[in-house]
């Protein structure tokens, strides 16, 4: 499974699992971003595309691994709740939501998840809580939740390359490794972003975003 | 001081130039992804000759082409519109 999870991180082939806490899920009107994240929940992917301040559209796919080895295929409205632009930072809440179909060993199902994002970012820190709710019909209902804190360990500007030491908590409690602790470096330049982990139940982290 | 001093950098090359510059204090810009919104939400007004996102000064200096302007309405909105509060506008020539 290690290998499996290795190989399809590293040629990025699979399906991806979106990290929310990876970038927000939002960007410019007109604005088009991609996130994969593939780490010990999975694999994911995300397109969506950006049309009015606080609206996002987009495609979500993410298979599932460690547990249940869910499929599941859904259009993904994000939604800006509230932000607040502070002189030195930015913090806002998100709302994700999905609806779909959901694969299993042959069963597919209607699928249906939300989750919130809440976050706040300074250029040399960031937090950030995300629960997610689930439900896949007769497959799977299920909650997760996230942390994440983050220092910068220099003040980069725009044409910089950003660097970040991150830490990442995951509680899960429909996987066997409920909770799950993964340090993770990021790196951010302009419109690229990679971030690379190794979780507390020993698989690989590689996440990535671009916007354009 | 940094932040005058990148005003007054900028007035200067901007009268040499003769054309409408905007100095745009923002709140929220902390990252890449922010400038770099702001920065396509600008290139894409055909009104912009150039435009320059400084996350350190909170700064978005935009350059107008000849006898082009946009007013401080519509510079609100497009930097809103790119998720982010403008604080105080500064106009030279």
């Amino acid at each position: 499974m290690k290998r499996k999870t290795l190989l399809l991180s590293f040629l990025t082939i699979s399906f991806a699992g979106r990290s929310i806490s990876l970038a927000k899920p939002l960007s410019y009107v007109g604005g088009t971003m991609v996130m994969q994240e593939n780490d010990e929940t999975g694999h994911t992917i995300s397109l969506d595309y950006t049309f009015t301040p606080t609206e996002a559209f987009g495609l979500y796919v993410k298979q599932e691994e460690n547990g249940k080895e869910i499929l599941m295929i859904t259009p993904e409205l994000n939604t800006l709740l509230k932000r607040w632009n502070l002189p030195d930072g930015q913090g806002n809440i998100f709302n994700m939501s999905g609806a779909g179909v959901a694969h299993y060993r042959g069963n597919t199902q209607p699928a249906l998840w939300t989750a919130f994002l809440a976050d706040y970012e300074s250029r040399r820190f960031f937090l950030s809580y995300e629960p997610r709710f689930v439900y896949d019909g007769n497959i799977e209902k299920s909650f997760w939740q996230r942390a994440r804190v983050g220092i910068a360990p220099y003040l980069a500007n725009y044409n910089d390359l950003n660097t970040w030491i991150m830490f990442q908590v995951d509680h899960h409690p429909a996987k066997h490794d409920h909770v799950v602790a993964t340090p993770l470096i990021r790196f951010f330049y302009k419109t690229y972003l990679l971030e690379v982990g190794y979780s507390s139940n020993q698989h690989i982290m590689v996440n990535w975003t671009v916007q354009f | 001081m940094r932040y005058y001093i990148t005003i007054v950098i900028n007035l200067v090359l901007s009268a040499v130039a003769s054309a409408d510059t905007i100095h745009a204090k923002v709140n929220g810009m902390v990252c890449g992804f922010c400038a770099t919104g702001i920065e396509k939400t600008f290139k894409a007004q055909p009104q912009v000759k150039t435009v320059n996102v400084d996350l350190e000064m909170k700064l978005v200096t935009v350059a107008m082409k000849d006898g082009q302007t946009i007013d401080d309405a519509r510079l609100k909105k497009l930097i809103g519109n790119a998720g982010y509060s403008v604080v105080s506008i500064e106009r030279s020539k």
